[in-house]
């Protein structure tokens, strides 16, 4: 359970120490990367749970879906079109839709822990 | 969950990318959001009046500190004018006392050397030119002035001094005025050139256009002080 928050930790870390410089109006196009790779990363853990994890999967969604955010916001800047709004709520979405499935599963397991230990409790009485 | 051992790595480096794109995200949006074209109407418009203010005062110190560099200034140029009319002016005083070199149209009286010359005649000479309105006569290159004395020497009394030189012969004197008047001068009836013909002395008199005359040495003042009215 702890390997995707030592993961953020060491990769929060290694943000702070390279301080790469992005020129200020790239930030809109940057904000919807992070939103695809936040989508990304809790989909990976989503399938985990699903037991559907797949390591090619999870990596090209995770690069191509950042890429492709980045590019469709920027592409719809360009058209007069504000595709940016449609990936906030695509991504934003599935965002939620994915933290709601692995909080149920996270709970899921949970009552399991506890009704092996009262099962067990039971039997030794 | 450990059905599947090989998830460990993917997601890890999935969630270091993640970090990173977050901490520059993050740091990309605050620099955005300090820059002019994100900052707030109101916020731009109190930057605009502050700058606004500062730049009347600025201009208003400006005015003031030209107004000082003008009064400075002529102040500058007065006392400038003040010390070259007084220079002009000391310039002026030197040369009419004879401490400056001077030159000028004028004329030469030459005395040669057989003439039995005695100071006295010098002495009716140099008095008659200042009475023809010489400007500045010189005996051989002595300046003459107000405090030159023309006498025999001390020893055997047979050699003339100007200003305690010994006069060698023959004996130019140089006068600078105007030539015609000078001449004149000299040649009245009954003036110097007559006197000096009775002893046989014929001094030769050249009309010049320009004649140098060195400056007198200043003299040596000890006891007078000059006396300023109030």
């Amino acid at each position: 359970m702890w390997v995707p928050f030592l993961g953020l930790l060491v990769g929060l870390l290694i943000g702070t120490a390279l301080n790469i410089p992005i020129p200020g109006v790239w930030a809109k196009y940057l904000s919807i990367a992070v939103l695809a790779a936040l989508d990304s990363a809790f989909g990976g853990i989503k399938s985990i749970f699903e037991e559907r994890f797949n390591a090619a999967i999870l990596l090209t969604g995770f690069f191509s879906n950042t890429l492709m955010a980045a590019l469709l916001a920027y592409l719809g800047d360009q058209l007069g079109v504000d595709l940016y709004l449609a990936a906030v709520i695509a991504f934003g979405v599935r965002l939620f839709q994915n933290l709601a499935i692995i909080r149920r599963e996270l709970l899921n397991i949970w009552v399991e822990k506890r009704r092996l230990k009262k099962r067990k409790r039971d039997n030794s009485e | 969950m450990n059905k599947l051992q090989n998830w460990k790595i993917p997601v890890f480096i999935t969630f270091i990318l993640l970090g990173v794109l977050i901490t520059v995200q993050f740091r990309t949006q605050q620099t955005y959001l300090r820059e002019l074209s994100q900052q707030s109407t109101d916020d731009l418009l109190q930057m605009l009046s502050r700058n606004d203010e500062e730049i009347t005062k600025l201009e208003q110190e400006l005015i003031v500190l030209d107004q000082k560099l003008r009064a400075v200034s002529t102040d500058v140029s007065t006392g400038e004018n003040l010390t070259k009319e007084l220079q002009q002016d000391i310039l002026k005083q030197k040369t009419a006392i004879g401490l400056m070199p001077v030159k000028g149209p004028g004329i030469t009286i030459t005395i040669g050397a057989d003439s039995p010359i005695m100071y006295l005649d010098l002495i009716d000479i140099i008095n008659e030119l200042w009475n023809a309105q010489a400007e500045a006569i010189a005996i051989n290159e002595h300046r003459v002035t107000s405090w030159s004395k023309i006498h025999w020497s001390g020893e055997n009394n047979m050699a003339v001094t100007v200003n305690g030189n010994k006069i060698t012969f023959p004996c130019v004197i140089t006068a600078i005025g105007d030539p015609n008047k000078l001449e004149e001068g000299l040649r009245l009836m009954g003036g110097v050139l007559d006197d000096l013909a009775i002893y046989n002395i014929y001094p030769v008199i050249n009309k010049e256009e320009s004649l140098e005359i060195p400056a007198a040495e200043i003299p040596n003042i000890r006891h007078m002080k000059p006396k300023i009215e109030s």
